[in-house]
């Protein structure tokens, strides 16, 4: 800057330039900072439960557990994201389960188009603070589904509701949680083909 | 001491296209701010148009409708607030209150009024390509996503934004390093005016803000365009993600719109009452706390996707926590004009006007912060009466007593004080008539952002729509009174407002000479400007 040299009075160029290398560092971080707000996001929902992300236990876990006296009801959502062509529904609407016992449900997908599709879903419960207490041991959304044209599956979902549960004030009065999953393309394909196509092979859902 | 070219006194078109001379810069700056006030304004009375009776009237094109919701909170924000308030008064006098001969860097002050002049045209631009952004100015995936809003234009606004912003971190830089490193000696940080605390403030509230929009929007453009998955949920993305990234900015932003204010607010108030502002060190840490506590209260914004009960506590209490350095200026101010002798000149009006707009804001602000009620009321007219209050009519109250407290500064002639005095009374009465009302119509259960509504909210919306008729006027009667100005033959001398004027611009003369202080002035002995 070449006026610098007599608009500063104690320091000149090369002490503005240094504050100003400095700002830019800070500009810098802050844009370094939310993109790595994307792992630690992530992260973070695990952790916590947050949003209804039910955390995910193993088969031992839930025998340590002692199954509850109490009776909560599970009920089950599903839908599909419109670019997949799929039929996609719960075997069972509903199951009333001990807290703390081990539940195998079943969900029933349906390939109606006439091409091979992947599918991967994404899943929550509600009310959200139910999460940290609604754990799954097995579940088709932790890996991507493959259907043949026209080919049905049944896709099984295993877990338990942790007993504490009714432990903590807030959750203890919940009687219903409801565990909903939402089918997308697993690799989303080009926009301008597919979302035609899609709109004429989305489904309700059940 | 000087260089050759600081005799040369540029001429005509160059002067301003090439100019590196902070009188000069913030000049354009003002100019740019009142040519998108004008844009903006427009927008917002075309919209008040269509909701003064259930029905459509002129708007039938709902995507339009959107369309203009969203370029006139862009406008306002990113192209009259910030520009008049940083660029332009802070480029006029944040050299002049420190007692420097200008900004640290001068090229780099022309290259932040430029990229901001091509960001205008590329917001301008993506209302013409496609359909227009519907998205409004919070543009929440998937509205913003490819699939609801295919076509350049989101791209065109994103790519705005990208620019402005880039104009106003340059700025904020510029602004920090001329206050850290180039006030006269002897004016210590704790003896600069407040309107100099209150830019140093926005400037640091810029540079932490501002990269994370551009961070934000950077993945909400690859998302558009290139494939990767931020805020899709079908391949393990959140939309949820946008809003802690939009409003971890959103929320400092909105200090960075008030901030200033304050700081014009605090030299008008200390003037006209004759006496140096009431606490003056309260004052400026109270702007710091605020600055420093809006980091931490962003997601009052975004009550409605369903925090635990644990976090709405937190981020009710720390939103009302902000209530108090808020309280302690709006009672400084009050103590300063408490046993002054006051002069009620035009800015004087605006200043006691603008604490007056911005305590009812306050309060609806408080009742918002509240999780429970904020259920209820989000995405009401409530919303939209109380943030307009709280800084769109607070800051544009702030823009104009500012403009007539240093206009004769700027220009060196005298405003028509009658004329300034009825602009003032419609322009108030105006904003009142038409915010007022939306109070009721939001609390009834008017949502925002639409074009039609059911009859029952007819009466405040036609109110409302009436007092934007009378806004027109006052803000018309507003660029008549800029005509008289520069019209007029009555010059006024260097400190027209008598010895409650003490900051180093009133020191020069009427108008301000090109380049002033290049003997730097020495404050040791003086009096602390404020």
């Amino acid at each position: 800057m070449a006026s610098t040299d007599n608009t500063a009075p104690k320091g000149g160029r090369t002490r503005n330039g240094a504050t100003a290398l400095v700002l830019l560092g800070v500009v810098g971080g802050m844009v370094g900072l939310s993109f790595a707000s994307v792992p630690l996001y992530q992260l973070f929902c695990k952790v916590t439960g947050y949003g209804g992300t039910p955390g995910r236990e193993t088969a031992e876990q839930v025998h340590a557990a002692a199954p509850g006296a109490r009776i909560i009801k599970v009920r089950f959502d599903s839908n599909v994201n419109h670019n997949l062509p799929w039929v996609f529904h719960p075997v069972k609407r509903e199951v009333q389960t001990r807290v703390g016992e081990e539940v195998l449900a079943f969900y029933e997908a349906r390939n109606i188009s006439d091409r091979t599709t992947t599918g991967t879903a994404t899943f929550n419960v509600t009310p959200f603070k139910v999460a940290p207490y609604f754990n799954k041991i097995e579940c088709f959304c932790f890996t991507e589904q493959t259907l043949k044209p026209g080919q049905e599956a049944s896709m099984p979902v295993s877990f338990f509701v942790d007993p504490e549960i009714f432990d903590d004030p807030a959750t203890a009065e919940v009687t219903t949680i409801t565990l909903s999953y939402t089918f997308f393309p697993a690799k989303p394909e080009p926009r301008a083909t597919a979302a035609p196509e899609g709109l004429t092979a989305e489904s309700p859902g059940s | 001491m000087s260089d050759a070219h600081h005799d040369h006194h540029p001429k005509g078109i160059t002067r301003w296209l090439y100019s590196t001379n902070h009188k000069d810069i913030g000049t354009m700056y003002i100019v740019i701010s009142m040519i998108a006030a004008i844009l903006g304004g427009t927008m917002s009375w075309y919209i008040r148009l269509e909701l003064m009776e259930p029905g459509i009237q002129f708007i039938d094109d709902f995507q339009f409708y959107n369309v203009l919701v969203t370029a006139h909170g862009f406008l306002m924000v990113f192209f009259v607030v910030m520009p008049a308030m940083i660029g332009g008064f802070g480029n006029w006098f944040v050299p002049m209150m420190i007692g420097a001969p200008d900004m640290a860097f001068p090229r780099m002050n022309n290259i932040s009024f430029w990229l901001l002049a091509v960001a205008l045209v590329l917001l301008l631009l993506s209302a013409l390509v496609g359909a227009g952004p519907g998205t409004g100015w919070t543009v929440y995936p998937p509205l913003s996503s490819a699939t609801f809003h295919d076509g350049p234009s989101v791209d065109f606004g994103i790519l705005a934004l990208h620019v402005a912003g880039a104009s106003s971190i340059l700025g904020a830089i510029n602004l920090i390093t001329t206050i850290l490193n180039m006030r006269a000696p002897g004016m210590t940080i704790h003896r600069m005016p407040l309107f100099v605390w209150a830019i140093l403030i926005t400037a640091i509230l810029l540079l932490l803000a501002l990269p994370v929009l551009a961070g934000a929007l950077t993945m909400l453009l690859t998302d558009r365009n290139f494939g990767t998955h931020f805020f899709d949920p079908g391949a393990g993305g959140d939309p949820v993600l946008w809003q802690h990234l939009f409003w971890f900015f959103g929320h400092p932003e909105v200090y960075i719109i008030i901030i200033p204010a304050f700081g014009i607010i605090s030299q008008i108030v200390s003037t006209f009452s004759n006496k140096p502002v009431f606490g003056y060190l309260g004052m400026a840490y109270a702007m710091s706390a605020i600055g420093v506590v809006g980091f931490v209260v962003w997601a009052h914004h975004m009550y409605t996707i369903g925090f635990n009960v644990n976090t709405r506590a937190y981020f009710t209490l720390a939103t009302m926590v902000i209530a108090v350095p808020t309280g302690v200026k709006i009672f400084s101010w009050l103590a300063t004009m408490w046993g002054g002798s006051i002069k009620f000149e035009v800015p004087m009006m605006y200043a006691i006007a603008f604490i007056f707009l911005f305590v009812v804001g306050g309060v609806t602000g408080v009742t918002l912060a509240n999780a429970s009620a904020d259920l209820v009321l989000h995405d009401t007219y409530y919303v939209v009466a109380h943030f307009h209050y709280v800084m769109g009519l607070a800051a544009i109250l702030a823009m104009m007593g500012g403009y007539y407290y240093w206009i004769g500064k700027m220009c060196g002639r005298q405003y028509p004080k009658k004329l300034a005095n009825l602009q003032f009374w419609v322009f108030v009465v105006g904003i009142n008539i038409l915010f007022f009302p939306q109070h009721f119509s939001g609390l009834a259960g008017m949502p925002r952002r639409i074009p039609d509504y059911p009859d029952a909210y007819a009466g405040w919306n036609f109110i409302s729509s009436v007092g934007a008729l009378i806004t027109i006027v006052g803000t018309v009667l507003f660029f008549i009174v800029v005509w008289r100005t520069f019209a007029s033959s009555e010059k006024v001398e260097a400190n027209q407002w008598g010895e409650g004027a003490t900051t180093l611009e009133w020191t020069v003369d009427s108008p301000a000479p090109f380049h002033t202080f290049e003997e730097t002035p020495d404050m040791t002995g003086r009096q602390p400007a404020e």
